[in-house]
């Protein structure tokens, strides 16, 4: 059954309104922002495992390392050689892991209701949601922000017509962002937080083709 | 960020694994616009702050009235150089941080560092004094620390002179004949409660420009309008001020007090080194005990200048000319005047040659006039020798010092010394000999250890026999390199049996051979290539692997004393091959092989085959 995302949420929010996560579906007044990003074995939400698991909480325009979340998880037995080349994850990497269901609270008790920041965001989101909805019955209800919306909202004025690049790596670069321990969990949370901040209160990077 | 974050810099590099994971769990990261105030003046910063990317500059605290906003700045910060720190400790900060262009840090929080601060004492040390005493080890990131380091340097640090005081009613002339006595070049003549301050310049102008005669009060050629500074300020505003004013010196205020008088060349001889403070300090003693406490500060110079990177040889010159001095000077107190024409003290051994940096230990001996009377020499050399050791020069093990009397001698005595030295083969009289080669005359009258060394010298000309025993000792000690032309030991390795002795020993017996007067092994190596004995491609070599053996063993030495309670190090000699780099390592290799080669060619011409 394929109910729209805001309905379901809606749904979701009241049968939920009494539980023990009834705060994360409050809404947000703070001035934080959580940073995430999972690697997985795939990129594809139906068959993909969540390997790691990283987060840091943005605070203005401060990313605040020190409060940070860095989950392994236990190796999935999809784990598989294409991914592994990316993330270059192995399962012996992974052997000091922790179950999956341990994991998922934590990363509640870390988000809470703070938007969510992120690259590609909805994926994580996606991949997270299907692991939380057997376990909890509910999914993320956070609003997510798009990193990459973000960059292309302020670039496009800039740049009538034409596609806007907007591959990780790309934007890291025009953005003069130091990428930290690209594809690891944390390491791309840290740089996508970086780069939110420097779009948000930075000037709009100039040379941008 | 393990690895975002640089922990080899210094003073990171001191934490221990635990420490680190600590640093680490608490680090943020701060994203400054260009043109944002990193920390403002005035209020307390967050904590220190590690550039990741981006430049910020120090400044003074905007002036209100200083309406065109010129302002100061002070010191650039770049790529992982940090700052705030100072600010932090103390709890407010004094000068603006203002990003020059964006400017992404990562931000260790006050609390943390404070912790770190607790747990390591040598970390602690770095800041600390980088923060407030300022001697320390500095950070070998070149200019922009050092200036960092003048920068936060409070006039205590510098020399603050006792100023000469007179009475109202002084004149002109006395005046000037105190200044010249008390070697001050400037008085403060008080009135009341009140000072003003003549100087030189104001005595030259008031007799030769205003033709006032030589009897008038000081007090009408004094200014009274002070420019005074507080003993807590910093050290640069000082020279500001001074800048300002067009002024050489200011007064130096502790609340209504007066505590001295800073001058213009003590600012900048601090900006450029401590050296030359220390130097005037040892120059103005006037008792042991003032001496002594300069003497005192001749350790904070060395790991001053290894830090700053100085090169090792002119560091060895300046310490050996700063220790010369010492000595000197200590004679001149401690000899009699009327004894002083009639005996000369000489330094040996690595003290002679001017390559002590670390003070080991000290050789020295005292050479008399025939027939000198003189009886309490002996106590009195006691008595030199004991306030030596009490300035920090180790006693000499092998008791060759002028508180033994087989070192103190006359001069006829002291050549006989020296033939039955060399007639003999036995080791002692090979190692006293080797000494005393070295040696090189610090106070007192030169002439008569000239004479001795003159004599000498002619006495071992063309004496075949002599030169090869006594140029075996080069050879004695195994160079540490395997079959393979690899480092032998994984561990540790003893640098002066393994490369320094061969190289300062071969290349003492080539200079007396060849009557070279000069004592310090490097000039001996020079003159050697000038006089076309080794070739300048050898000559350079050596030099180097000997430069390279004394820094590497200087930086563990500074370490190992830090570390060891007393302060001293307990094996001077050892160098511990986990602690260098792969380039280090490397060096040392190539020059170990320099050695080999030396130790080859000492053998071809000595004959000292098999």
């Amino acid at each position: 059954m394929i109910i729209p995302r805001t309905i379901r949420r809606y749904k979701e929010r009241r049968e939920h309104r009494e539980g023990p996560w009834a705060e994360l579906f409050e809404p947000y007044k703070g001035d934080e922002v959580v940073s995430l990003d999972c690697e997985t074995t795939s990129l594809d939400v139906k068959k993909a495992e969540i390997l790691s698991i990283g987060a840091v909480k943005i605070k203005g325009r401060k990313v605040i390392t020190s409060d940070r979340l860095d989950i392994k998880l236990k190796p999935p037995a999809s784990l598989s050689g294409d991914s592994i080349k990316i993330h270059k994850l192995r399962a012996s990497d992974l052997a000091d892991g922790i179950e999956l269901e341990e994991a998922l609270p934590k990363v509640l008790e870390f988000v809470g209701n703070r938007p969510i920041l992120g690259y590609y965001v909805n994926f994580d989101v996606r991949m997270l949601d299907k692991f939380l909805r057997p376990e909890f019955g509910f999914g993320l209800p956070n609003k997510a922000i798009e990193l990459s919306h973000v960059y292309h909202d302020i670039i496009k004025w800039k740049h009538v017509g034409g596609e806007v690049d907007l591959r990780f790596d790309t934007i890291a670069g025009k953005l003069d962002i130091p990428i930290l321990q690209r594809h690891t969990a944390l390491g791309d949370a840290i740089t996508v937080a970086l780069m939110y901040v420097r779009l948000k209160y930075g000037e709009t990077p100039r040379n941008i083709y | 960020m393990p690895d975002a974050f640089n922990m080899d810099n210094i003073p990171f590099s001191l934490l221990n694994e635990e420490e680190r994971n600590l640093l680490a769990s608490h680090l943020d990261i701060g994203y400054y616009q260009k043109g944002e105030n990193v920390i403002t003046a005035g209020e307390k910063p967050e904590g220190l702050f590690i550039i990741l990317k981006g430049r910020v500059s120090e400044s003074e605290a905007a002036d209100e009235e200083d309406e065109n906003g010129s302002q100061h700045i002070f010191v650039h910060y770049e790529d992982e150089d940090y700052f705030g720190g100072w600010s932090a400790v103390r709890g407010s900060a004094i000068h603006n941080f203002v990003a020059e262009e964006e400017t992404i840090c990562h931000v260790l929080p006050t609390r943390t560092l404070l912790d770190l601060i607790a747990s390591n004492p040598q970390f602690a040390d770095y800041f600390q004094q980088n923060l407030a005493v300022k001697r320390e080890i500095v950070a070998q990131h070149g200019g922009t620390q050092d200036m960092a380091e003048f920068m936060l340097a409070k006039i205590t640090d510098a020399t603050v002179r006792e100023p000469l005081v007179v009475e109202q009613g002084t004149s002109i002339k006395q005046a000037t004949e105190l200044m010249r006595q008390r070697k001050a070049d400037c008085v403060l003549a008080r009135r009341g409660g009140r000072y003003g301050m003549v100087t030189g310049t104001d005595l030259l102008d008031a007799v030769v420009i205003n033709e006032k005669s030589l009897d008038t009060d000081i007090i009408d050629i004094a200014s009274f309008r002070l420019i005074t500074i507080d003993h807590e300020d910093y050290l640069f505003n000082a020279l500001v001020m001074m800048t300002q004013q067009q002024i050489e010196r200011v007064v130096v205020m502790d609340g209504q007090s007066m505590v001295g008088v800073v001058e213009l060349t003590d600012v900048l001889s601090y900006f450029s080194s401590h050296s030359h403070v220390i130097g005037l300090r040892i120059e103005r003693a006037a008792t042991i005990d003032q001496l002594r406490e300069a003497a005192q500060g001749l350790n904070d110079l060395i790991k001053a200048l290894i830090s700053t990177g100085v090169k090792i040889r002119f560091t060895m010159d300046l310490l050996a000319a700063m220790n010369g001095r010492i000595i000197s000077k200590l004679f001149d107190l401690i000899i009699p005047a009327d004894m002083q024409p009639h005996v000369c003290l000489i330094v040996m051994g690595s003290e002679g040659r001017g390559e002590q940096i670390m003070k080991t230990d000290q050789d020295n001996a005292l050479i008399y006039r025939e027939n000198l009377v003189w009886p309490e020499m002996q106590e009195t050399m006691n008595r030199f020798s004991e306030n030596l050791i009490s300035f920090g020069f180790p006693p000499c093990p092998g008791k060759i010092m002028v508180s033994n009397p087989e070192w103190v001698n006359s001069v006829g005595d002291w050549t006989q010394h020296l033939s039955d030295w060399a007639d003999t083969c036995e080791g002692n009289a090979q190692m006293n000999l080797a000494i005393a080669v070295d040696a090189k005359p610090v106070a007192g009258n030169e002439a008569l250890f000239k004479v001795a060394r003159n004599w000498f010298l002619r006495h071992l000309r063309n004496n075949d026999v002599f030169f090869s025993h006594f140029a075996r000792a080069a050879v004695e000690f195994d160079t540490p390199l395997t079959f393979f032309g690899n480092l032998k030991d994984k561990g540790q390795l003893d640098i002066k049996k393994g490369g320094i002795f061969p190289i300062v020993h071969g290349v003492r017996t080539m200079a007396l051979e060849h009557r070279i007067l000069k004592t310090n092994t490097f000039q001996r190596i020079e003159t050697l290539v000038e006089q076309g004995v080794m070739q300048s491609q050898h000559g350079s070599d050596l030099t180097e692997a000997l430069a390279l053996f004394i820094q590497l063993r200087l930086r563990q030495q500074i370490k190992r004393a830090e570390e060891s309670q007393e302060g001293q190090d307990p094996t001077p000699n050892q160098i511990d091959l986990q602690q260098l780099n792969k380039l280090e390592r490397e060096l040392l290799r190539d020059a170990l092989h320099v050695v080999k080669g030396f130790k080859k060619h000492l053998a071809t011409r000595y004959h000292l085959g098999g």
